[in-house]
C-alpha cells in the first residue's frame, strides 16, 4: 500500500470525515461528557482505546471468518450478514473489560465518566468505525492493519472534536446566555457551528 | 439454508462464549470490592445533589454515612418517610428531625428602611457589601438585592419591596441562603415557630429607630407581655424568640410591639402595614 | 552612592483629567482650632488601638489617648489639649461605623506628648528610633494606613537596600503631598534619612511625578545634603502605586503575591516621612496632616493642615462651602477614594483629600456586557485581564478568577476608567478578593 494511502486514511478519519462532526456519530458522549475538559480528556482516551482494539478485533473476525466463503458439509456459506451481531458483542465485551480495569486502576476517572463509560458500548462511533471498515472496498473490507489505523484515527478525531467542544463549553459557562438557550440548547447550536467549521476540511482531499 | 443458519448460530455463539470467558477472567482478576451498602444508601437519599449536607453530592454523603458513621439526618432535604426508610436500612434509631425553615431576620423593606445613598453598582448583595453596603442606611439589615433568592435551589425566597421573604411551604431548609447572605441575616429555625422578632440590628436602640421604622428598639414589651422567658434579649441587644419553647402567635397582637418588629411569619411575608400605632395615625 | 537610577515605564496606566490646578498653587493653611474633635479609634490597618483615657480626663496636646492593640497597630494622641468627652460613633470611610472619642478643646492648645526630641538622631540607636516611630502613631499617610514601624521592621531574612519615598501623588485633584514637599522640603528629606537609618540603607530615592516641577526643583536643591536622589517620574496614573513606583525607580518587579521587601525595597509616603521627622526631631506625634479640600463645587479649594479628628463638615466650612450642589463626597482621590454617605465622617491619619464632585462630573451609568475591546487589558498596570476576570466573578467562578491572579489587583480603577461598557470592574474584583480571602480563611481553619 502506498504511503500516501496511510496519510489519507488518518487525515480523512481525523479531519475530513470526522466521526462526530461530519458523520454525526457518537453524539451521546459528545454532549454528555463535554462539560469539563478533564473528563472529556479521559473519555476521548477511553474511546480511542476501545476504537483501536475493537477495529482490530472486528476486522480480524470479518476478514478471516465472516466475509470468507466457508464450505461446511458441501454447502458454501457467507456469514457476513451476522457482522452487526458479532461486532456489537465484541464491542460490548471490550467495554466491559475496560470498565473493570478502569475501576481498578483509576477510580476517579471511573467515577467522573459515570454512566458514559458503559455507554461506549452503544457509542455508534465505535460500531460505525467497525462497519466502515467492513463496508470499505465494496464490502470486501479493509486490511486488518489499515482497519486498526482507521479505528485509531477515528478515535483521535472523536477526541479532537470532544476536546474542542469541551473548551468551548467551558467558555460558554462564562457567557451570558439568554434563558431559553441555556444548557443543551446552546450546546447543540455550538456543536452545529463547530460542524460547519469542520466542513472546511472537506476541501483538503480531492 | 439450515446450514447457513446453523453456522451463524455456532459462530456467534462461540465468539460470545470466548469473550464471556475473557470478561469473567478479568472480572475475577481485577475485582474491586464495592460496598453494596453505599449504593443502597445512595439510592435511598433524595439524589438532589444540593450539597446542603456539606458533602460533594449524595454519593459522597452515602459513603460518609456508611463508612464514617455520619448520621443520615445530616441530609437537610430528606423527607421524614425517606429518613425512616434509610434509618431502618442502616439499623439505627430514626432520629426525630424537625423540619427547618429559613427566616430572614429583618423587616426593613424599602418603604420602612431609611436610605443613605444612591447605590449605582452591581445589583448583588455581596458585591454591594464590599462597596459601602448598598443604599439602605441600616448597617445590619437586608441589603435587598436578592443574593439569597438567586441562591435558593427551590425558589423559596422572593424579593418583596426590597426585602427577602421566605415561603416556608417551599423552603426545604437546605441552608444555601444562610451561607450567601453577607449580613448573616438568615437562620434556620424550626418551621413550627411562626412568630419572630424581625430585626438583627446591633446598633443602639435610638440609632436603629432612626434608620428603620420596623426596627426592634429593645423596649422589652414583648418580653414582659410573655412573662415566661419565651422571648429573650441577646447579648448584642437584639431580641429573639426562644425556638425551643416558642410563644403562641397571638403574642404578636397582645404584646403591642411599638414598631411591629415582632410579627408573625405571615405578616412578614405579606409586607403589610405592620405597625398598629402607625396605621392608627 | 549607587548610580543614578533609570526610570522604567510600567505597562498600562491612564491619563485622567488631573484637576490639580484647582489647589496646587495655594499655600497650605493651618486650620484654626475647633471646639471639639472626634478621633476615630481604628484608623490603621491591623488591630484597633485600645482607649486608655476616660470621660472627663484632662489631656494635653499630643498626649497618648489609646495604646496599640498589637504589633500591627499604633497608639493615638490627643489632637489638642482639653477634656475627654463621650465615646461616640462616627461613620468610617468604607461605609462602616467606627468608635470615636470626643476631645473637647480648652483653647490653650498646650503640648504634652511626653516624647522628648531625639537629637542628634544620627547618633541614636536604631531600635530607639524605630520605637519612636511606633510611639508617634505613624501610619502610611498616602491612603493605605499601614503602620509605618511595621514597614520599617522587615524580617531578618530579607535584605533591604533601597528606601523609596513616594511623592508621586498620581491621584487626580490631590495636592496635599505636593504642597507638603514644597513647604516642608527639609522635613520630608530628614524624615526619609531617619527612615533610612532605621533600615540601615544608603540608597534613598524620592519619586515625584513631573507635573510638580516646583516640588522637584525644591527637593533637588536640598536633597544633596542628605544623600538622597530625586527621581522625576513620567505622569501616568497609577505611578504612585507601590509596585509601579519600585519598578520605575529601581527597575525591579515584584512577583505575584510578593511584597516590596522581596525585592529589597521599602516605600514610604512623603507625608509619612515628614511625620517620622516630627516624631523624632520635635517629639511631636502624628496629630495633624496635610489634606486637600478640592473639587469644582468648592468655593476656595486648597490644602489645609487639619488636626486628626476634624469633622469633614468643618473642613468644608473652612474652604468657603460650596457654590453648587455637589453630588458626591469622596475621601481620598477620585480613583481610589471612597464615596461617602454621610457628612459626619472625620479627617483621619490617611485622609489625603476631601473631594466634592458635581452631578455632571460623576454621572450614573448603566453597565452593559463586556464587548471585548481589550482596553482594560492594555491599561492594567498589573498586567491582568480585567474584563475576563470580571466575567468569571459574575459567574461566581472564584477559583478561575484566583487562577487568573485577581488577588494581584490593587483596585487602582484604571480598567473601570477606560471601560466603554461602563462595567464596574473594580467592584467585581473587590468582591472576588473578599470571597477568596473568606475561602482561604475557611480552608486554614479546617
Amino acid at each position: 500500500m502506498p504511503s500516501n494511502e496511510w496519510l489519507l486514511i488518518t487525515v480523512g478519519a481525523i479531519l475530513v470525515n470526522n466521526v462526530v462532526l461530519s458523520r454525526i456519530l457518537g453524539i451521546c458522549p459528545f454532549l454528555g461528557v463535554s462539560k469539563k475538559l478533564e473528563t472529556a480528556l479521559g473519555m476521548s482516551g477511553a474511546v480511542t482505546f476501545v476504537l483501536t482494539i475493537s477495529s482490530f478485533v472486528t476486522a480480524l473476525l470479518y476478514k478471516l471468518l465472516l466475509s470468507a466463503e466457508i464450505t461446511i458439509c458441501g454447502t458454501t456459506v457467507n456469514l457476513s450478514f451476522t457482522k452487526f451481531l458479532v461486532f456489537i458483542v465484541v464491542i460490548a465485551s471490550l467495554v466491559q473489560i475496560i470498565e473493570i480495569l478502569l475501576r481498578k486502576f483509576s477510580p476517579s476517572l471511573y467515577r467522573a465518566l459515570g454512566i458514559y463509560l458503559p455507554l461506549i458500548t452503544t457509542n455508534c462511533a465505535v460500531l460505525g468505525a467497525a462497519e466502515l471498515n467492513a463496508g470499505a472496498n465494496n464490502g470486501l473490507g479493509r486490511g486488518i492493519l489499515e482497519s486498526t489505523v482507521f479505528g485509531f484515527a477515528t478515535g483521535l478525531g472523536f477526541g479532537l472534536a470532544l476536546l474542542l467542544f469541551a473548551c468551548l463549553r467551558e467558555r460558554l459557562e462564562l457567557s451570558m446566555i439568554p434563558r431559553p438557550f441555556r444548557g443543551t440548547a446552546i450546546a447543540l447550536v455550538t456543536a452545529g457551528i463547530l460542524a460547519m467549521a469542520f466542513m472546511g476540511f472537506g476541501l483538503l482531499v480531492k | 439454508m439450515s446450514t447457513t443458519f446453523l453456522a451463524a448460530v455456532c459462530v456467534v455463539g462461540i465468539i460470545g462464549l470466548i469473550l464471556g470467558c475473557l470478561i469473567a477472567f478479568t472480572a475475577k482478576k481485577f475485582d474491586v470490592e464495592a460496598d453494596p451498602k453505599v449504593e443502597k444508601v445512595r439510592e435511598l437519599l433524595p439524589g438532589a445533589n444540593c450539597g446542603g449536607c456539606g458533602f460533594a453530592g449524595c454519593a459522597d454523603l452515602a459513603d460518609a454515612i456508611v463508612n464514617r458513621g455520619i448520621s443520615p439526618s445530616r441530609c437537610t432535604v430528606i423527607s421524614a418517610a425517606a429518613l425512616k426508610n434509610l434509618s431502618a436500612f442502616l439499623g439505627v434509631e430514626a432520629e426525630e428531625k424537625e423540619k427547618m425553615t429559613a427566616v430572614v431576620f429583618c423587616g426593613g423593606s424599602l418603604s420602612r428602611a431609611a436610605r443613605k445613598a444612591q447605590y449605582n453598582g452591581i445589583m448583588d448583595c455581596r458585591s454591594a457589601n464590599v462597596a459601602g453596603g448598598g443604599g439602605k442606611a441600616c448597617a445590619y439589615g437586608c441589603i435587598g438585592y436578592g443574593c439569597c433568592a438567586r441562591a435558593c435551589p427551590f425558589g423559596a425566597i422572593e424579593m418583596r419591596d426590597g426585602l427577602a421573604v421566605v415561603h416556608p411551604e417551599v423552603c426545604r431548609g437546605c441552608g444555601k441562603c444562610v451561607t450567601v447572605c453577607p449580613r448573616n441575616l438568615i437562620r434556620l429555625v424550626p418551621a413550627s415557630v411562626k412568630i419572630h422578632v424581625y430585626c438583627s440590628s446591633a446598633d443602639k436602640p435610638a440609632a436603629r429607630r432612626k434608620v428603620c421604622s420596623a426596627a426592634c428598639i429593645s423596649c422589652g414589651k414583648c418580653i414582659r407581655a410573655d412573662g415566661q422567658g419565651r422571648v429573650e434579649k441577646q447579648e448584642n441587644g437584639t431580641v429573639r424568640i426562644n425556638c425551643e419553647n416558642p410563644p403562641d402567635i397571638s403574642l404578636a397582637e397582645t404584646a403591642g410591639c411599638p414598631t411591629g418588629a415582632l410579627q408573625t411569619e405571615e405578616t412578614h411575608r405579606a409586607i403589610q402595614p405592620i405597625s398598629p400605632k402607625e396605621t392608627q395615625k | 552612592m549607587s548610580l543614578p537610577p533609570h526610570v522604567a515605564r510600567f505597562t498600562g496606566g491612564i491619563h485622567p483629567m488631573d484637576g490639580k490646578g484647582l489647589s496646587n498653587g495655594i499655600t497650605a493653611r493651618t486650620a484654626p482650632l475647633l471646639e471639639k474633635y472626634l478621633v476615630p479609634l481604628h484608623q490603621n490597618i491591623g488591630a484597633p488601638p485600645k482607649l486608655t483615657v476616660t470621660k472627663g480626663e484632662l489631656v494635653k496636646k499630643g498626649q497618648r489617648i489609646a495604646e496599640p492593640g498589637g504589633f500591627v497597630s499604633v497608639p493615638l494622641h490627643a489632637p489638642t489639649s482639653g477634656t475627654v468627652g463621650n465615646l461616640t460613633e462616627v461613620p468610617g470611610v468604607a461605609g462602616n461605623t467606627l468608635q470615636a472619642v470626643e476631645i473637647i478643646s480648652d483653647g490653650k492648645d498646650e503640648w504634652g506628648s511626653g516624647l522628648d526630641p531625639i537629637v542628634p538622631w544620627q547618633e541614636a540607636d536604631r531600635k530607639v528610633l524605630k520605637q519612636r516611630v511606633a510611639d508617634g502613631g505613624i501610619i502610611g499617610m498616602g491612603g493605605a494606613a499601614f503602620p509605618a514601624h511595621v514597614k520599617l521592621s522587615p524580617p531578618p531574612e530579607k535584605t533591604i537596600d533601597t528606601l523609596i519615598v513616594n511623592g508621586a501623588e498620581c491621584e487626580p485633584y490631590l495636592t496635599a503631598d505636593h504642597r507638603l514637599m514644597l513647604e516642608r522640603t527639609e522635613a520630608v528629606l530628614e524624615g526619609a534619612a531617619i527612615a533610612a537609618r532605621i533600615l540601615d540603607v544608603d540608597r534613598i530615592f524620592i519619586g515625584i511625578e513631573e507635573n510638580k516641577p516646583d516640588a522637584i526643583a525644591a527637593m533637588k536643591k536640598a536633597a544633596d545634603a542628605y544623600g538622597i536622589q530625586i527621581v522625576p517620574l513620567p505622569v501616568r496614573y497609577p505611578q504612585g502605586a507601590e509596585k509601579q513606583l519600585i519598578f520605575a525607580v529601581t527597575g525591579r518587579a515584584v512577583a505575584t503575591g510578593g511584597l516590596p521587601m522581596d525585592v529589597g525595597c521599602v516605600v514610604q509616603n512623603a507625608g509619612t516621612c515628614a511625620a517620622i521627622r516630627d516624631a523624632v526631631v520635635e517629639g511631636h506625634p502624628l496629630i495633624e496632616r496635610y489634606t486637600s479640600v478640592t473639587g469644582t463645587p468648592v468655593v476656595h479649594p486648597g490644602t489645609w493642615i487639619f488636626r486628626i479628628g476634624t469633622p469633614v463638615k468643618e473642613a468644608l466650612k473652612l474652604a468657603g462651602g460650596v457654590r453648587e450642589q455637589p453630588a458626591k463626597l469622596i475621601l481620598g482621590g477620585p480613583m481610589m477614594g471612597f464615596a461617602q454617605s454621610s457628612m459626619d465622617v472625620t479627617v483621619t491619619k490617611n485622609t489625603s483629600g476631601i473631594l466634592l464632585l458635581t452631578g455632571r462630573e460623576t454621572g450614573r451609568y448603566l453597565s452593559s456586557p463586556c464587548i471585548r475591546c481589550g482596553r482594560c487589558v492594555s491599561v492594567c498596570p498589573m498586567r491582568l485581564l480585567p474584563g475576563p476576570i470580571s466575567v468569571m466573578v459574575e459567574c461566581e467562578n472564584y477559583a478561575l478568577a484566583e487562577h487568573n491572579f485577581v488577588m494581584d489587583c490593587m483596585e487602582c480603577g484604571a480598567c473601570t476608567f477606560v471601560c466603554p461598557a461602563k462595567r464596574p470592574l473594580v467592584q467585581h474584583f473587590r468582591r472576588a478578593k473578599a470571597e477568596i480571602n473568606a475561602i482561604r480563611r475557611a480552608r486554614k481553619k479546617h
